[in-house]
């Protein structure tokens, strides 16, 4: 009783907490693949420009730069987290045709700016970031299910189906795949090549701006935890082969779910260690994406 | 080129005449007898501070050397630096065993760690380096705090042991590293020259030629990470012992970001005059600047982006000046 008994009560919370978290990290790998897909460019300055927007939901809220309402907060930093995934694809988007290795250190460029930005407004304290969520839990077939839990769950449900929809269905989402799939044949059938990079950008930086706000709660807001939470975004991307974007969210509910397995049954401390691990392994066993392997070639 | 050389026209500045009269070579060698007189000249601070400066020039032209003959970008050097650095450190708290023999161990550990790291992304395209590496620098000050029976923790661990004994402490920080560095730019100029370096070279650029002339690809990507990796471990053990400590402070992920700017700042640049420039970028402005510590990553990350954009539209500027100039 007592190995089994613990092993089903530690285990399934757990694994549904991990769950949990993992559609976050999915946001953030959804994002880096979406940018990564049609532009080729991995986006290091993905977690830093959330976590400035994250700060800018805390300040334009809590009276730090202005007392709004929760909502109206959350809107302005949307708008300005398209503003800046705008801007920052302007300056760089000369440079993506060139050479796809130079405009990944250039992100790496926006990244510390919006890093140092978010230093130098907001200070390197910690603050808590909460949601405005009603507060209740209840016990479902064992499983404590809070009122967090399901609007993660609902939020990233809702978000990656109408990603999904967009990408299936809309005449800009056939534009995405078409250059994903072989951009020059894109262009030679009279797409726009930059109207396209710019939909993928800018609908990344708003996934971010939903992970990160999402994240918050079961942490606290401080200039590297949302960076580190891209860590988790990273291994995700990675796991399911950097350029699928079902692989990402299988990814991202995969590390989830070890992430927590192994901070509590192994230890806290080596987290990122593991994730090192975990990405060494993945690239090994599964160079193409983890969905490569069952589904075969993706026509 | 040889336009510049031959024709020099009364219009033309000082500086371009100079330029095309110094070879590369010779603004080596001017630059080297500078430095080695300069501690004879300068304060001990400034010495001990040009000390460091060499130390991170050597790693900066570890992460130079890796884009430009890898076509690769990598945000965890940090992790080999503080193999090295550590790896001297040990050596010396615990066992008193000075560079003579924990410089080759960290060279040593440096590029079995570098080929390691590079084994899973062996045939994935570059940024699949480029994450992993983004991984390790994030992991590296987790593991430096974790074993701190070994490494000391967030106190970590004061190097003092003379490379010679006898000599003044405060030479011998500054000399070994510029002759670390000389050795190591020395060694990077005969790569170019040599059968292996120009091997690599075409395995970059041409991949199915390379493959023709019987160099394997995934053999060219590992090694030049393994060469980048024992390079950043000397640029960490030369930073230990000029540094005289070393801590996980030196080793955070924002370091490794650095480096790569000090890279970018210096152009990838492999020459000795080229990489000191990268190497006093990243270690003077982080000290002019200590006063306001937030602006750091600021200007770090506009400096990066200042010489991307230049590097991108610098030869259409000069090809639409050589244009007007044609034309009146």
């Amino acid at each position: 009783m007592t190995f089994w008994g613990s092993l089903v009560y530690d285990l399934f919370p757990l694994i549904w907490s991990g769950m949990i978290t993992g559609c976050l990290y999915a946001l953030g790998a959804l994002g880096l693949v979406m940018i990564f897909k049609c532009s080729r460019v991995v986006n290091f300055s993905h977690g830093n420009v959330a976590g400035l927007t994250a700060f800018l939901v805390y300040g334009l809220s809590s009276g730090v730069l202005m007392s709004l309402s929760w909502g109206a907060a959350v809107l302005l930093a949307m708008l300005a987290a398209v503003a800046i995934a705008f801007l920052i694809y302007s300056i760089i988007s000369p440079v993506v045709f060139e050479s796809d290795l130079t405009s990944t250190i250039a992100t790496l460029g926006f990244g510390l700016i919006a890093q140092g930005v978010t230093l130098l407004v907001f200070g390197a304290d910690i603050v808590a970031l909460d949601l405005p969520i009603p507060r209740f839990a209840m016990s479902v077939l064992g499983l404590l299910v809070t009122g967090y839990d399901l609007t993660v769950l609902v939020v990233a449900i809702v978000t990656i189906g109408a990603l999904f929809i967009v990408i299936d269905y809309t005449k800009l989402g056939i534009a995405f795949r078409a250059i994903s799939e072989n951009p020059f044949a894109a262009e030679v059938c009279g797409l726009n090549l930059k109207s396209v990079h710019y939909f993928a950008w800018i609908t990344a930086a708003i996934l971010g701006v939903i992970g990160a706000l999402l994240i918050v709660p079961t942490t606290f807001l401080s200039v590297t935890t949302v960076a580190t939470f891209m860590l988790q975004a990273f291994a995700a991307a990675v796991i399911g082969g950097f350029a699928s974007l079902p692989g990402a969210l299988f990814g991202g509910i995969l590390v989830g779910v070890m992430m927590n397995l192994f901070t509590f049954y192994v230890s806290p401390e080596y987290s990122s260690t593991f994730l090192l691990g975990v990405i060494l392994v993945a690239l090994n066993i599964f160079p193409n994406g983890i969905l490569q392997k069952v589904g075969g070639a993706r026509v | 080129m040889s336009n510049h050389a031959t024709h020099i026209t009364p219009d033309q500045s000082v500086f371009t005449r100079l330029s095309g009269v110094a070879t590369p070579g010779a603004t080596a060698g001017i630059v080297l007898t500078a430095l080695i007189v300069m501690p004879f000249m300068l304060g001990g601070s400034w010495t001990f501070t040009l000390g460091l400066c060499f130390a991170n020039s050597i790693g900066v032209l570890a992460v130079s050397l890796l884009v430009r003959y890898g076509g690769e970008v990598s945000i965890g050097h940090t992790f080999f630096t503080a193999l090295g650095a550590y790896s001297v450190g040990v050596l010396d708290t615990r066992y008193g065993i000075s560079l003579w023999a924990s410089v080759p161990l960290s060279l040593l550990l440096g590029v079995c760690f570098g080929i390691l790291f590079a084994w899973p992304s062996r045939n994935l395209h570059g940024i699949y380096l480029a994450v992993t590496t983004l991984a390790l620098a994030l992991a590296v000050p987790e593991m430096i705090n974790n074993f701190d029976s070994l490494t000391g923790g967030y106190e970590g661990l004061y190097v003092a042991t003379p490379l010679i004994p006898g000599v003044s402490m405060g030479m011998q920080r500054y000399y070994v590293a510029l002759v670390m560095l000389v050795i190591v730019c020395f060694a990077v100029a005969r790569l170019r020259l040599s059968r292996q370096g120009m091997a690599l070279l075409l395995a970059k650029t041409h991949p199915a030629a390379a493959d023709a002339f019987g160099t394997r690809r995934v053999w060219a990507r590992i090694s030049i990470m393994g060469i980048s990796g024992g390079i950043g471990a000397l640029c960490g053990a030369t930073l230990a012992f000029s540094g005289s400590t070393v801590s996980p402070g030196g080793f955070t992920f924002w370091q490794a970001i650095f480096l790569l700017v000090g890279s970018v700042v210096s152009f990838y640049g492999l020459s000795l005059p080229r990489v000191l420039l990268g190497g006093a970028f990243v270690t003077l402005v982080p000290q002019l600047l200590s006063a306001s510590g937030a602006w750091i990553p600021v200007f770090y990350g506009l400096a990066l982006l200042g010489m991307i954009l230049l590097g991108h539209y610098m030869p259409r500027i000069r090809k639409a000046m050589s244009r007007n100039s044609e034309v009146s």
